[in-house]
C-alpha cells in the first residue's frame, strides 16, 4: 500500500470518529445539560454565560427531593410555610413507581411465560392465531384503551389505588412480552425437554429445571422492556390516580410546574433520579436488550 | 407403577399454563378494547352516568364537523410525516457509519440506545429546560454564535412548537432505525460486496446496487411500524407543548384525550379512538402487504 | 426386554404417517429402523419412547401394554440425533440427571456418573458445559445420559448423523459394542444404510410409512423383498432393467438373459424387472449365453474398484470391477449376468417373484 492511499485512510477515519463525536454529542447533550443543572446552586442556574461544568458544585437539589424539605423558600432566609411541594413527595412517587413497575412485569412475565411454553409445546385449537392476536393487541396505542380501563376500575372500586396501575401496565406490557417470549420459546429445542421427560422428570420439573433456564435470556429482555414501559408511563398515572400520595414519579414530576415558580434545578435533579435506575438496569443488561431488539420487541 | 393416561393429562398442563393469558388478555385486552369501541356509540359523562344514552353515530357526526379534530388530523400528518422523513435519513445515515470494524464502535452502538429508554416525562422536561426562550442554553449559544440576534419562542409559536416536538420525536426514535438498519446491514454477505467490486463497481455504485436493495424490505417495515406508532403518539406531544400553543401541535390522541379528560365527552374521545383504530388497521393491512410481497419475492 | 409393535398406525390430520406397523423386537437385540427421510422411523421411535401419541394399535414392552404409560415410567432411554444436552448443567449433572430427579441419593449418582464417564472416556470432561465440548465429546455424554441409568430398551435416532465422517466409523463399532454391554434391547434410527448393515442384529426398511422388509442384514442385502429395498440397500445403488418375459427367460438390453426360479404364482408376469448390483457383473471379452454386448461409456476409479458404465440398446448399468482390470473408455465389451445373481421384481406392484427356498 503506497502512502497517499494510508494518508486518505487516516484522514477518512479521523473524519468518521469526528462525526461521530458530533452524533454522540448530540445524543448526550440534553441528559449531559440536565446533570449540570441539577448540580448547580440556584445562583449559578440562570448565569450568563451558562457553564457547562457547574463552578460551584453542590447536591442540594438532590438533597432536597429525597429529604422532602422545602429547600427553594427556605433558602430565602426565614423558614416560611409554603404549604406542599412536589419535593416533600418526591420518594413516596418513587417508592410507588418502583412497586407498580415491579408488580406489573412480574405478572406480565409469569403469564406470558406460561403461556409461550403452552403455545409451543401443546397441539390445541387457535395456538398459532395467540401470538398474532398479541402483535395486534400490542399495536394499539394507549390512549384508545385507557378511558374504558378506567371506568372498569371504578367498578371494581380499584381507582386511586397503586394496583389499578400494575393491572394497567399488565394490559400494555403483556402483549409483547408474549410475542417476545413466544418467539423465543420457539426457537428452544424441543429434544432437550423430551430427554428430561425420558429421563424421569414430570411435565413441572422439566418446566422448572430445563426450559426456565433455558428462557431466561428471553425473560430478562422482556423484563426489561415490561419495565421500561411501565416506569417511564405517564397517561395511565395521570387517569387513574387522583391523591398526591399515590401518584408515580412521571406524573409527580410534572406537578412541579404548577405554581408561580419552576425550578429547575430540582427538575433536572428530579429527571436524573428518574433516569437512573433504567439506566442501571440498561446497562447491566445491555447484551440482552439487543437481543431483544432482534425478536422484535421495541414498541415506541 | 401406576398407569395414568398421561398424554390426556400432559394436555391439561398445557391448557393450565395458557389459562391465566386468556384470563388476563380477555378482561384487559378484548374488553377495554371492545368497550372503547361500544362508547363510541354512547354519549357518556362520567360525572352523571345516569344521563349516559346510545346516540348511534351522533359521536362520530360531531368529530367530522369540528374543525378541531381536522385540524388535528393534518398537524398529525405533517408530524408523522417530518418525523419519520428525518428518523429514516438519519438512521440510515448513522447506521452505515457505524457499520465498521473501528475502535470503540461497540460503546457508540451501546450510546445508541439510550435516548430509547430516557422516560418521556424527563425528556419533555429537558426539552422545555434547555429551549427555554430566556435562559434556554439552545438560544443562549445560536445568540453567542451569532446565528440569530433575538431568541426565538421554541414552544410559544406554532410552527416553533411543532418543531420541537418533531425535534424530539427525532431524537428519541432515530436510534430504532439504526439499530434495526445495523443488524440488516450485518446480515448482508460480503461476498455481494466483493463480487460488485469484482465486476468494477465504485463506492457509490455499491451503495445503490448492493446496500440499498438490502435495506429495502427492512425500511419499509420500520418506516411502516414507526408511522403507525408516531400518527397516535400522545406523550412526546401532551407531555411538551399540552398541544399549544392554542391548538397547534394537537394530533388526534390528543385531541381523543381532551375530549374524554377536559370536556368529560368520553363517548366523543371513544369515536376519536375508533378513528386511531380504523386508520391503524389500514397501516396494518399494508404492513402485510408488504411483508407478504417481500416473501413472495424470495 | 422384547418389543412388540402391533398394528401401529400415526395419522396427524388427514395424513397417514404410519400405516399399521407390526414388527416384533427380540429382547437384547440391535434394531434398526432404516429409510428415506419422511419415511417415518424417526415417528415410530418417538412412539416408542412415549413422546408421540398412537392413533391405533399396541406398543408391548415384554408382556406390558405401554400405550398409556408416560415416557419416564417406560424405563427407556433415549439418544438424540440433536444429542439434546441440558444446555446449563455441566457434564456431571447431565449424566446424572436421570437418576437425581428420580430420587437417587447423591453417592449412588455420583458413583454411576464416575463409572459411565470411565467407559465413555469422558470423565475429564465432567466439570465443563455442553457448550465448551467437541460434536464427538457432546455424543458421548449423550450415550452416557443413556447408559447411565441401565434403561430396558436404549433408543436412538439418528445419533451419528452430526459427526465427521471419520468419527462416525470409529462410534459404529463403539456403540456395537457398548449395545452387546448394556444387555439392553437397541432401537436404532438411521437413514445410512451402511450403519444399518454394520450395526444391526435385524434391520426394518421402511418406506412411506409401512415396513416393506423385516429381516437379518444379509437377507435384506441378498434377498431384497421389493424393489424399494433392493434399490436403497446396496452402494453403488443396484442396476435395473426392464425386460419383457418369455416364461424363464427375459428380453433386455438388445439379448436374452435366463431368470432364476420363479414362484409359481409368478406365471403372470409378462413384464418384469431385473435388478442386479454392479458387483454381481462380470466384464468378458467373447459372447455366449447369458451375455449382452454394450459399449463402455464412462470409467469412475474408487480405490481399490473402478466402476464402469457400459451402454446397451436403451438401458445403462454399473460394473464394478477391480481397479487393475484392464478395460478402456468407448471399447466394446460383454457383460454376463449369472443367473443365480439376478434379482426379479414384477414390474407393476415392485414385488420379488424370485422363488426362495428355505433360508
Amino acid at each position: 500500500m503506497n502512502s497517499a492511499s494510508t494518508l486518505w485512510k487516516t484522514v477518512k477515519n479521523a473524519m468518521l470518529y469526528l462525526i461521530l463525536c458530533v452524533v454522540t454529542f448530540l445524543i448526550c447533550f440534553p441528559l449531559i445539560w440536565a446533570l449540570s443543572t441539577s448540580l448547580k446552586p440556584k445562583s449559578e442556574i440562570f448565569a450568563t454565560p451558562p457553564t457547562l461544568i457547574p463552578h460551584n458544585l453542590t447536591l442540594e437539589n438532590y438533597e432536597a427531593l429525597l429529604t422532602g424539605r422545602q429547600q427553594y423558600y427556605q433558602a430565602q432566609g426565614a423558614p416560611q410555610n409554603t404549604g406542599t411541594t412536589p419535593a416533600q413527595f418526591f420518594t413516596r412517587w418513587f417508592i410507588n413507581s418502583v412497586i407498580v413497575t415491579l408488580g406489573s412485569t412480574l405478572i406480565s412475565i409469569a403469564v406470558s411465560t406460561l403461556a409461550a411454553y403452552s403455545l409451543t409445546r401443546f397441539r390445541y385449537w387457535g395456538r398459532s392465531a395467540v401470538p398474532y392476536f398479541s402483535l395486534l393487541g400490542y399495536m394499539v396505542p394507549s390512549i384508545i384503551f385507557v378511558f374504558p380501563l378506567f371506568l372498569m376500575m371504578v367498578r371494581l372500586d380499584l381507582t386511586d389505588s397503586l394496583w389499578s396501575l400494575i393491572l394497567g401496565y399488565v394490559c400494555i406490557t403483556l402483549p409483547f412480552c408474549m410475542w417476545l417470549m413466544w418467539a423465543f420459546m420457539r426457537s428452544i429445542p424441543i429434544e432437550i425437554e423430551e430427554a428430561a421427560l425420558i429421563d424421569g422428570a414430570s411435565r413441572y420439573q422439566v418446566f422448572r429445571q430445563i426450559v426456565l433456564p433455558s428462557a431466561l435470556p428471553g425473560i430478562i429482555a422482556a423484563s426489561i422492556f415490561a419495565m421500561i414501559v411501565s416506569w417511564n408511563d405517564y397517561l395511565f398515572g395521570r387517569v387513574f390516580i387522583n391523591s398526591i400520595d399515590n401518584l408515580t414519579l412521571t406524573v409527580g414530576v410534572m406537578l412541579f410546574f404548577e405554581g408561580t415558580h419552576v425550578d429547575w434545578g430540582l427538575l433536572m435533579a428530579a429527571s436524573v433520579l428518574m433516569t437512573v435506575p433504567m439506566a442501571i438496569l440498561f446497562m447491566a443488561l445491555q447484551r440482552h436488550l439487543v437481543a431483544g431488539f432482534g425478536a422484535g420487541a421495541v414498541k415506541g | 407403577m401406576h398407569i395414568l393416561r398421561h398424554l390426556q393429562s400432559d394436555r391439561a398442563v398445557g391448557l393450565l399454563f395458557i389459562a391465566p393469558f386468556v384470563i388476563t388478555a380477555l378482561f384487559f385486552m378484548v374488553y377495554p378494547i371492545a368497550e372503547a369501541i361500544r362508547m363510541a356509540f354512547y354519549s357518556y359523562n362520567p360525572l352523571r352516568p345516569d344521563l349516559t344514552a346510545f346516540v348511534g353515530l351522533a359521536n362520530f357526526e360531531y368529530i367530522f364537523e369540528d374543525p378541531l379534530f381536522w385540524a388535528s388530523f393534518w398537524q398529525a400528518t405533517v408530524w408523522t410525516l417530518l418525523s419519520i422523513l428525518f428518523q429514516t435519513v438519519f438512521g440510515v445515515g448513522l447506521a452505515l457509519l457505524l457499520h465498521r470494524a473501528l475502535f470503540g464502535m461497540a460503546f457508540f452502538r451501546g450510546l445508541l440506545l439510550f435516548p430509547y429508554i430516557v422516560p418521556t416525562v424527563v425528556i419533555a422536561l429537558i426539552w422545555r429546560w434547555i429551549f427555554n426562550p430566556e435562559i434556554g442554553v439552545v438560544n443562549y449559544s445560536l445568540i453567542a454564535s451569532g446565528i440569530i440576534k433575538e431568541p426565538i419562542y421554541w414552544l410559544s409559536t406554532p410552527a416553533m412548537a411543532m418543531a420541537s416536538t418533531i425535534m424530539l420525536n427525532v431524537w428519541k426514535y432515530t436510534p430504532f432505525v439504526v439499530i434495526c438498519v445495523l443488524a440488516r446491514l450485518q446480515s448482508v454477505p460480503l461476498e455481494l460486496y466483493d463480487a460488485a467490486k469484482v465486476d468494477g463497481a465504485g463506492t457509490m455504485r455499491r451503495f445503490f446496487d448492493v446496500t440499498l436493495p438490502q435495506l429495502k424490505e427492512v425500511l419499509i417495515v420500520v418506516i411502516v411500524f414507526r408511522t403507525i406508532w408516531t400518527f397516535n403518539k400522545f406523550e412526546e406531544i401532551y407531555l411538551l407543548t399540552k398541544g399549544g400553543p392554542g391548538t397547534s401541535t394537537f394530533n388526534l390522541a390528543v385531541y381523543s384525550f381532551e375530549q374524554s379528560m377536559a370536556s368529560l365527552r368520553l363517548g366523543v374521545g371513544a369515536a376519536t379512538g375508533v378513528v386511531m383504530m380504523i386508520i391503524l388497521l389500514i397501516g396494518s393491512i399494508v404492513y402485510l402487504r408488504v411483508a407478504g410481497f417481500g416473501e413472495n419475492e424470495k | 426386554m422384547e418389543v412388540r409393535l402391533e398394528g401401529i398406525t400415526k395419522n396427524f390430520g388427514s395424513v397417514q404417517i404410519l400405516k399399521e406397523v407390526n414388527l416384533v423386537f427380540p429382547s437384547r437385540k440391535f434394531v434398526t429402523l432404516l429409510g428415506p427421510s419422511g419415511c417415518g422411523k424417526t415417528t415410530l421411535l418417538r412412539m416408542i419412547a412415549g413422546l408421540e401419541e398412537i392413533t391405533a394399535g399396541q406398543i408391548v414392552f415384554g408382556d406390558r401394554v405401554v400405550n398409556r404409560l408416560a415416557p419416564k415410567d417406560r424405563n427407556i432411554a433415549m439418544v438424540f440425533q440433536s444429542y439434546a444436552l441440558y444446555p446449563q448443567m455441566s457434564v456431571r449433572k447431565n449424566l446424572g440427571y436421570g437418576l437425581r430427579v428420580r430420587g437417587t441419593v447423591s453417592a449412588d449418582v455420583d458413583a454411576a456418573v464416575e463409572r459411565v464417564a470411565k467407559i465413555l472416556e469422558i470423565d475429564h470432561l465432567l466439570d465443563r458445559k455442553p457448550g465448551q465440548l467437541s460434536g464427538g465429546q457432546r455424543q458421548r455424554v449423550a450415550l452416557g445420559r443413556a447408559m447411565v441409568r441401565k434403561p430396558d430398551i436404549f433408543l436412538m435416532d439418528e445419533p451419528l448423523s452430526n459427526l465427521d465422517a471419520k468419527l462416525r466409523v470409529t462410534m459404529r463399532s463403539e456403540l456395537r459394542r457398548f449395545h452387546l454391554d448394556l444387555n439392553a434391547t437397541t432401537v436404532y434410527v438411521t437413514h445410512d444404510q451402511l450403519e444399518a448393515m454394520t450395526m444391526s442384529d435385524l434391520v426394518a426398511v421402511m418406506h412411506q410409512g409401512v415396513v416393506q422388509q423385516f429381516g437379518t442384514p444379509a437377507e435384506v442385502y441378498s434377498r431384497p423383498a421389493n424393489r424399494f429395498v433392493a434399490g436403497f440397500i446396496g452402494s453403488p445403488p443396484m442396476n435395473f432393467l426392464t425386460a419383457a418375459r418369455r416364461g424363464n427367460e427375459a428380453e433386455a438390453g438388445g439379448g436374452v438373459l435366463s431368470l432364476p426360479p420363479l414362484s409359481d404364482d409368478a406365471t403372470k408376469a409378462e413384464t418384469v424387472v431385473i435388478g442386479v448390483r454392479p458387483q454381481d457383473l462380470e466384464i468378458v471379452p467373447v459372447s455366449g449365453n447369458d451375455r449382452l454386448k454394450g459399449k463402455v461409456s464412462l470409467i469412475e476409479l474408487l480405490g481399490s474398484e473402478k466402476l464402469v458404465e457400459v451402454d446397451f440398446v436403451g438401458v445403462r448399468v454399473l460394473v464394478q470391477v477391480r481397479a487393475d482390470f484392464p478395460v478402456k473408455e468407448q471399447s466394446e465389451v460383454f457383460v454376463h449376468f449369472n443367473p443365480d445373481r439376478l434379482h426379479v421384481f414384477e414390474a407393476e406392484s415392485g414385488q420379488s417373484i424370485v422363488k426362495r427356498a428355505t433360508l
